[in-house]
């Protein structure tokens, strides 16, 4: 019957179709979403400048340098850069903002003070939990670190993957 | 949660529309502050969540609790509409200011809320809920028991009042008295015509008057 | 100037009542309101109202709200790629699905031509528009983490140091 044909060639069609997005979208699922300034370095040329053509002339030109500098990265550099980001950006807001202001104190830290901190940090999350938290109950965590320190180890430690 | 969100496009069309709809509006200059921290919500910027929430927490609270007249419920209720808020990020559209759609939200779930409650209890709500009594300043010396009692009964009456009238004349006051709300802007949050918003408050500013002006102030 | 109750139009007298009016409409009012007694009563009656909503504070906010709304956005499930693909599906029949699928590649087509009809291509490929502050609050939170990573490899990470 024609109507059964045209119905048949229809459902055919749409099968097609759903079968090509699923496709397309389990491809791009392989994919991690990407982050604000790879979908920056994605839009056209003047879509960018007419963004930045948005802010004061200082501000943009700074800008364009910074993301210069982290287009010149090294691949496996910049591939570690953004998988912290990844997990920093899945945080809670709050717990984002947490971060952030660790990261800002540890930043103010003694240049001394930093890499100590940083390798304590790392030390930390490569613990069992109940070790991690034991030590970070020690008497020589408590005596290593400053009170700030402890603070900046703990929240790190807690938030930051790598 | 797409009825209470602003009405989103397909996946993959909405991004389109919508960055032309900001392109055209921010072109002009009336991109609404908070619904440009919404938009960078959408972006994945969750401390502008938390700078909206700052924001709009305690105004979203009162005006909840001002139409529900419970405090447990009207937080319970915030966090749904915040939950709501931060949900729909991705499809979020600045297609009205911020606070309107935020308070368009609120106003659905507290009606919502009343007429589920309207058949399980009536007056008896408002006696239960006289643990939400605030603290009340009276200048910087302790209250007296009788100034007390006084701000007591006022406070009552004026529940009762505002309680009685429909749920969206008071909906109208509340917004018009505590968010300052235009004319215009009331009549996006409740969904009606602005001369419909005038009409409402005019009723139930009659009513209030008829029922609170012989208080005198204190 | 018009009674406001004559001329059905109190919404000046209750902007009066509240102080909202503009001042010269005010000094206009005012001038009506010693010859009106109607008016003055109406006046009177709704400053009384203001009053007494004024006097209607509201409870303080319980300080765990923001806690208990986290812990919510935390415990919630994030739209999924299968739950974005289905939406539109559900609950037509795959027949009416093609047509629909149609209407959304017209409205892609459509909107692409919207935002940037003279230049498509590259739009096309992620059609997403990322704005300045975003990509610059980005580059914060990168520059951020990139100093926290590389705390111990002798690089400062001292704010001055960049």
């Amino acid at each position: 019957m024609p109507g059964d044909l045209g119905r048949s060639r229809l459902l055919r069609a749409s099968c097609a179709v759903l079968l090509a997005i699923l496709l397309a979208t389990a491809v791009a699922a392989q994919q991690p979403p990407a982050n604000p300034i790879d979908r920056w370095n994605r839009m056209s040329p003047e879509e960018r400048e007419r963004e930045l053509a948005k802010l004061p002339p200082g501000r943009a030109r700074q800008i364009r340098q910074r993301i210069a500098r982290y287009n010149q990265m090294r691949p496996e550099e910049q591939k570690a850069l953004r998988d912290r980001y990844d997990t920093f950006s899945h945080l809670p807001p709050d717990k984002q903002q947490i971060v952030r202001d660790r990261l800002r104190e540890f930043r103010r830290l003694p240049q001394a003070r930093q890499p100590v901190v940083h390798r304590e940090v790392v030390r930390l999350r490569s613990l069992p939990e109940a070790q991690r938290q034991a030590s970070m109950n020690g008497d020589e965590f408590h005596s290593q670190f400053s009170p700030q320190e402890q603070q900046i180890i703990r929240d790190l430690t807690a938030y930051m993957a790598n | 949660m797409h009825a209470d969100a602003q009405p989103c496009m397909e996946p993959g069309v909405e991004t389109h529309m919508g960055a032309a709809a900001i392109a055209a509006v921010a072109a002009i200059g009336m991109l609404d502050y908070d619904a440009e921290l919404m938009l960078r919500v959408k972006d994945g910027d969750g401390a502008c969540f938390g700078v909206l929430l700052e924001k709009h927490r305690a105004s979203v609270i009162h005006f909840i609790y001002r139409l529900v007249q419970e405090q447990a419920v009207a937080e319970e209720l915030a966090q749904e509409v915040f939950l709501r808020v931060y949900r729909s990020r991705s499809s979020y559209e600045a297609t009205a200011k911020f606070k309107t759609w935020l308070f368009r939200i609120a106003s659905h779930l507290a009606l919502n809320w009343l007429r589920d409650e309207k058949h399980e209890r009536g007056q008896e709500r408002l006696d239960d809920a006289s643990a939400d009594l605030p603290v009340r300043q009276v200048s910087d010396r302790r209250p007296t028991v009788e100034q007390e009692l006084v701000y007591a009964v006022r406070l009552r009456e004026v529940r009762l009042a505002v309680a009685a009238l429909p749920e969206k004349q008071r909906t109208a006051v509340l917004l018009h008295k505590y968010e300052e709300m235009p004319y215009a802007q009331i009549a996006k949050v409740l969904e009606c015509s602005e001369s419909a918003v005038k009409s409402l408050l005019y009723r139930a500013y009659e009513t209030l008057r008829a029922r609170l002006a012989h208080m005198e102030s204190t | 100037m018009n009674c406001p109750i004559q001329s059905r139009d109190p919404e000046k007298l209750v902007a009066y009542a509240a102080g909202a009016l503009d001042p010269e409409s005010a000094r206009a009012l005012e001038q009506h309101l010693m010859g009106c007694a109607d008016c003055r009563s109406m006046v009177a009656d709704q400053a009384a109202v203001w009053q007494a909503l004024n006097a209607w504070e509201a409870p303080p906010v319980s300080p765990d709200f923001d806690e208990r709304l986290y812990r919510r956005i935390e415990q919630g499930v994030p739209f999924s790629w299968w739950e974005r693909l289905t939406r539109p599906f559900r609950p037509m029949s795959l027949r009416q699905a093609l047509p629909l699928t149609a209407s959304a590649g017209v409205l892609l087509v459509a909107g692409l031509l919207l935002y940037h009809p003279d230049y498509i291509a590259p739009a096309a490929r992620s059609g997403e528009i990322v704005r300045a502050n975003q990509v610059e609050r980005t580059l914060d939170d990168l520059d951020l983490l990139r100093q926290f990573g590389t705390a111990d490899s002798g690089e400062s990470a001292h704010p001055d140091a960049r």
